[in-house]
């Protein structure tokens, strides 16, 4: 899937999401996931050191990296969204 | 956003907010799938977990490429915390071995992976089977039967090579106690009673279940066999209700 498709779908689905297109089918839904998910890549490998970085939480409250780490390291999780 | 996220789903550990997907950046992690002139999509990551050791390296990480399918937290903690008490357990007795199953978590979401742990502990004297092995003995295994479950997998630590003299052949055993982990996949289920997802995957409704499951071994002593076992268990698990969407902004 080129580029350009990807961005086609991405910007379709969404428009009819919102009720302004035709009805969704099963291989339109297909097509949209396999555009966000096509080459997908996963970051620094098993062994890596990660960036270090510093973030605010849901509270307001700053964060470094090394102040997150418990006795036995840290589950760092990405996710997509959480507005939708 | 965050705060009103947290707030609904009782979440107690930091939410981090990357603001202009710099942290997903710096990872090398941002979808680039998503055009930049996508209002609601840009900047997300390929979604994924690091497990990392205090000092910020990455000791295991797991993403997949459907986002359907995630990870559980409490798989991680059950493969890596020592005495990690996640889900129920269940214990099995048999004449030369005691073994528990336990599970991650005691309730999931569809589409969630939970960790999976048996430990078997063994009489003296006795043994049962790792593989490679003859088609003749019992190679000990577990394996859930259930629709809840899609995938699973169990890893065996490498088993010891021991000369039995009595039947005159080399053979992978385990002895004293064995501890195996697993992964099962509960099954994807529509989040939202729409057709186009309904004809992907059907529906699993929220409640208790029992997940079943059965363990199968051979013991065997220096000189003598019992006949291969299979012991059946059950371990209750609850499916969560599907999440529901985010709380929206007050109007």
């Amino acid at each position: 899937m080129d580029v350009a498709t990807k961005a086609q779908i991405l910007h379709g689905m969404i428009a009819r999401m919102g009720g302004g297109g035709a009805p969704i089918t099963t291989p339109d839904w297909l097509d949209f996931v396999e555009a966000q998910n096509d080459g997908y890549r996963t970051g620094p490998e098993v062994g890596d050191k990660v960036p270090d970085f510093t973030l605010s939480d849901q509270n307001g409250k700053s964060w470094a990296l090394h102040d997150l780490m418990g006795p036995n390291g840290l589950l760092l999780v990405f996710s997509r969204s959480a507005d939708w | 956003m965050l705060n009103r996220f947290s707030t609904a789903y009782k979440i107690d550990f930091p939410m981090l907010s990357d603001l202009g997907s710099k942290v997903i950046r710096a990872f090398g992690i941002l979808n680039t799938n998503v055009p930049e002139d996508h209002k609601m999509m840009y900047g997300m990551p390929w979604p994924g977990d690091y497990l990392l050791t205090p000092t910020g390296v990455v000791r295991e990480k797991t993403f997949l490429r459907s986002y359907e399918y995630r990870p559980s937290a409490s798989q991680v903690l059950l493969r890596h915390v020592k005495d990690f008490k996640g889900g129920n357990t269940v214990s099995i007795e048999a004449d030369m071995l005691e073994a528990t199953v336990a599970l991650s978590a005691d309730r999931c979401f569809p589409g969630q992976e939970l960790g999976v742990a048996l430990k078997i502990g063994l009489k003296p004297g006795w043994h049962i089977y790792g593989s490679p092995l003859p088609d003749n003995y019992q190679v000990t295994d577990l394996i859930f039967d259930s629709d809840l479950i899609d995938e699973q997998s169990l890893e065996f630590p490498a088993p010891a090579r021991k000369l039995l003299k009595a039947l005159g052949e080399n053979l992978s055993v385990y002895e004293g106690s064995v501890r195996a982990l697993g992964k099962l996949r509960v099954r994807w289920s529509p989040p939202m009673p729409v057709p186009f997802l309904e004809a992907i995957a059907t529906t699993i409704k929220p409640g208790l279940y029992q997940i079943g499951g059965t363990l199968r071994f051979q013991a065997c002593s220096d000189t003598v066999c019992e006949m291969p076992q299979e012991i059946k268990f059950t371990l209750p698990m609850t499916v969560e209700a599907g999440i529901p969407p985010a709380p929206k902004k007050p109007a």
